[in-house]
Formats: C-alpha cells, sequence, structure tokens
C-alpha cells in the first residue's frame, strides 16, 4: 500500500500551478510593496547611520537653519549625522555621503578637531549652521543636509532590534557605568549598548577608540534592521531627532533601490596622543579634502574587525 | 543563500509539496506566495540556518494548518469526498491509474494533520525527528498521526477491495 501512497501524492503534487506564474506574482507583489517599506527601511538605516531621515515628516521636529539649498533629486547627497548628549554637545560627528545607489560612505570627524578658537563638538550647540560651514570649510566638501540624535536614543534603538552584535578586542570595564565588555562578540541593547558608545575613559586611544566603537555599532545596528523592525524603530527615534529645514526627508529616502552598504573610516588629524592633554586636535585642510574625497568615492575598504 | 538563489532552487518543490498536502493547486500556490513574501523580510536569519527549506517548508505547513485556510480545507475535502465516492464504481480494478486516483481521493479527505504527515513522510521523505519540527508537535505525536491516517487508508482499501470483489 505505500508504493501506492507515494504514487499518489506524487500525482496530486504534480498538479502544482507553473513556478513561472509563482515568480511572476512574486516579483509583482514585491514591486507593489517596495516603497513603503523601503522608504520606512531606508529611512530608518539612515537614521542607523548616527541619525538622519525618518520616515512620518509630520513627527520631524524641523530647526531653522538649513544649510544649503537641496541638490536635484537622485544625485548623491552629503549629509553630516550629528549625535548629541543631554545638553546638546556632540558626542559623535559622522559626515556621510548617501549615494544614488544605496551606498553610505561614512567619515567619522573626532569630535575635538579645533576649529578657531573651538572645539568642533561644541559649534552645533552654538548654532547648526556654524557647525556645517565648519565642515565644508574643513573638507572642501559640500553639507547638504544634517540629522542630530540624542545618543541616549541608541540604548533604546538597540532594544527595538532586538540587540547589535559587536565585536571587543579585549575586555573592559567602563569605570563610571559599570558597564563591562568582554572580549569576543557580543550583543549589545539598552543601557549596555549606551554605556559601549557612550565609554570613552579607560581606552588606550580615548575618543578615537570611541570613534571605532560607534562605526562597528553602526554597522551591526544596520544588519539588524528589516522592515518588520523599520517602523517601530522610526517612531521611536521620530521625536527626537532633528533635520534641517530644507530637507525633503521622503524624497531622500525615495532614492534607495536596495539595501543599504555602509563603509566607515575617521578623519586622520594630528597625533592623538594629544587628546588627552587638553589641546585640540589639528585636521590638515588638503589632507581632509582628499581623505573625505577618497572615502566619499567609495575606495575605502569595509571595516569589519574587532574594536577595543 | 540568497533568498533569489533559494527561490530558484527550491520554488518548484516547494509548490509540489504544498498541492500535494493541500490537494488545492490554488490554496497552495496563494500560501507558498504569502510565506515566500513573508520569509524574504526575515531572510537575513532564515538564510543563515542550517536548513532553510525545512524553515520555509514548515511556514508553509502552519499556515495551510492555521485556521485561515479551515474553511478551505473543509470545502476541498467536500469536493474529493464526492468524488471518492465516484471513483470505485468506475474503476477497473486492474487499472493501476485508477487504483492512484482512487488513493489520492482517499488521502484527500484524512484530516489536515494527518495528510501533512503523509506528506512529510512518502514524498519528501522526511524522519520522524524532521516531521515533528515541521509539525510543531512530539515525535510520538507524528508516529500517531502517521498511523492513524494509514489505518484510515487500509481501512478504505478493505473496504473497496471486498466492494469490487477483488482479493488483496
Amino acid at each position: 500500500m505505500n508504493d501506492l501512497i507515494r504514487q499518489a501524492i506524487a500525482a496530486e503534487a504534480e498538479e502544482r500551478v507553473d513556478s513561472r506564474t509563482v515568480l511572476a506574482e512574486l516579483h509583482k507583489r514585491k514591486k507593489r510593496r517596495k516603497p513603503l517599506g523601503l522608504i520606512v527601511g531606508v529611512a530608518t538605516l539612515t537614521a542607523a547611520a548616527a541619525a538622519a531621515a525618518v520616515i512620518i515628516p509630520t513627527a520631524i521636529k524641523k530647526t531653522d537653519a538649513a544649510p544649503a539649498a537641496p541638490p536635484p533629486p537622485a544625485s548623491p547627497q552629503n549629509v553630516l549625522l550629528i549625535g548629541i548628549d543631554d545638553n546638546n554637545n556632540t558626542d559623535a560627528l559622522v559626515f556621510a555621503r548617501f549615494g544614488g545607489d544605496g551606498s553610505v560612505n561614512a567619515v567619522s570627524l573626532p569630535r575635538d578637531i579645533q576649529i578657531g578658537n573651538d572645539r568642533i563638538n561644541a559649534l552645533f550647540r552654538e548654532d547648526p549652521k556654524k557647525l556645517t560651514t565648519a565642515v565644508e570649510r574643513l573638507t572642501a566638501t559640500k553639507v547638504d543636509h544634517y540629522a542630530a540624535i540624542k545618543m541616549a536614543e541608541f540604548g533604546r534603538i538597540a532594544e527595538v532590534v532586538g540587540g547589535v552584535e559587536v565585536c571587543v578586542v579585549a575586555a573592559t570595564k567602563d569605570l563610571e557605568t559599570e558597564a563591562f565588555f568582554p572580549s569576543g562578540r557580543q550583543t549589545l541593547t539598552g543601557d549596555q549598548a549606551l554605556a559601549f558608545l557612550r565609554q570613552r575613559k579607560g581606552l588606550e586611544m580615548g575618543d578615537f577608540d570611541r570613534v571605532k566603537r560607534h562605526q562597528a555599532f553602526l554597522t551591526g545596528l544596520a544588519a539588524k534592521i528589516t522592515k518588520s523592525n523599520a517602523l517601530p524603530l522610526a517612531r521611536e527615534i521620530s521625536t527626537t531627532i532633528k533635520v534641517d529645514a530644507g530637507w525633503d526627508v521622503l524624497e531622500f529616502a525615495q532614492r534607495f533601490q536596495g539595501p543599504v552598504k555602509i563603509l566607515t573610516a575617521t578623519l586622520p588629524v594630528s597625533d592623538p596622543a594629544v587628546v588627552t592633554n587638553g589641546a585640540g586636535l589639528v585636521a590638515d585642510p588638503e589632507q581632509a579634502k582628499q581623505f573625505v574625497e577618497y572615502q566619499f568615492a567609495g575606495k575605502a575598504r569595509p571595516q569589519d574587525g574587532c574594536v577595543r | 543563500m540568497g533568498f533569489d538563489q533559494f527561490v530558484t532552487d527550491r520554488l518548484d518543490r516547494l509548490l509540489r509539496y504544498a498541492t500535494a498536502i493541500t490537494c488545492d493547486k490554488h490554496l497552495a500556490q496563494d500560501i507558498v506566495q504569502n510565506v515566500l513574501l513573508r520569509a524574504q523580510s526575515k531572510w537575513d536569519r532564515i538564510g543563515a540556518m542550517d536548513a532553510p527549506y525545512l524553515y520555509v517548508k514548515r511556514m508553509v505547513t502552519n499556515d495551510y494548518l492555521s485556521w485561515r485556510h479551515r474553511k478551505a480545507a473543509r470545502e476541498i475535502a467536500v469536493e474529493r469526498g464526492e468524488l471518492a465516492r465516484h471513483v470505485p464504481s468506475m474503476a477497473d480494478p486492474a487499472d493501476a491509474h485508477a487504483e492512484r486516483e482512487a488513493m489520492r481521493a482517499r488521502i484527500a479527505v484524512l484530516p489536515r494533520k494527518q495528510r501533512a504527515a503523509l506528506v512529510l513522510r512518502f514524498y519528501e521523505d522526511c524522519s520522524d525527528t524532521e516531521i515533528a519540527q515541521v509539525l510543531g508537535c512530539t515525535e510520538s505525536t507524528v508516529r500517531s498521526q502517521l498511523s492513524r491516517a494509514l489505518q484510515t487508508l487500509r481501512a478504505h482499501e478493505i473496504a473497496r477491495s471486498a466492494t469490487l470483489g477483488v482479493h488483496s
């Protein structure tokens, strides 16, 4: 009887519809679904790159200072992503080029770079326009838009995506927050994620190591964003993110046609050792211009190694 | 494995499997399409598994066994039941094709879960462990589902042979 059962089931299975019909249907439905999913997904990824676009335009708090008029659609856009602490001091500064093809090439700017009499991290609080102008002068590259988000949000963001995986070279303990990070791969969430992003003391290279941590975290976060968590994530950050008034975020998000690939690097500056003795870092404009040009052209190699 | 590659490799097999458990190619198509769209959105996770096919097959099976398709499944069963009643009288028992069609009709009227277990065993060649994973139950439940399905089919087989005056 078993053979008969086999034959009967095989005959039933043989009745299936042509897989090409299903493929065509899948393709059609995928396309139809694309707009919302992609706008949500991409907008959130952008946010992942340290806080950029959020879909729900009504939820976006626009600030007054727009650095520049928007360029024509579909051209690459240079966005300054600003991570701020609770007092509007800049904790993280990422200058990123969002390509028309959905790629993101990002350069972290160390927050202790000296600009005139100020550190670069004090400029945003004074006037966002001051910061964007300083970055434009330093890198000889136009800042099309900026987006600022409170670093404190990242603990919750990590929670929403179910944790962000990073790799730590050697076990460290943050004496301020008591957070302990064992060596190797680990998944961070909530306060632990926040402590990871904030720790500067106790790291060999201070803020430089922290910048590396930010980059590792963003890369890990980008990998965790899916269509299903994109919307909750967008809701999470939409109340605190600030973008310049001239930025049509929806239009911006529509440029992306697929998964977003992020490449990160850190702007070279004068001897990092001076970071601890109070003097600001010097970034050579000529070198900065070349570095940003090189990185924005997508020539940098991906960094996915472990951080301190 | 990427999602597109998975679809290229497995779509036909998934459709065959879904058609075999649902006994309705259109319902099977709907289920497979919906499941693949859902699977695509979390492919990062599924694609990294040891056995993505087994997982997707589980999604297909769960979808079919869920309340959503209870009504459709019942209608198909009724329709096939009608057919089953007519097949024996029309069939020449010596005709292998008729034999097979009669068995097909009898499988179609089995309870959904029993049929799924049967297809997994006799069409997908799954072990008890794999069937338990796909159906989301214990291995002993798998064994009891299978033995009940076989018992029913055997009873029918005997009844039919008797009606037709055949000694099997």
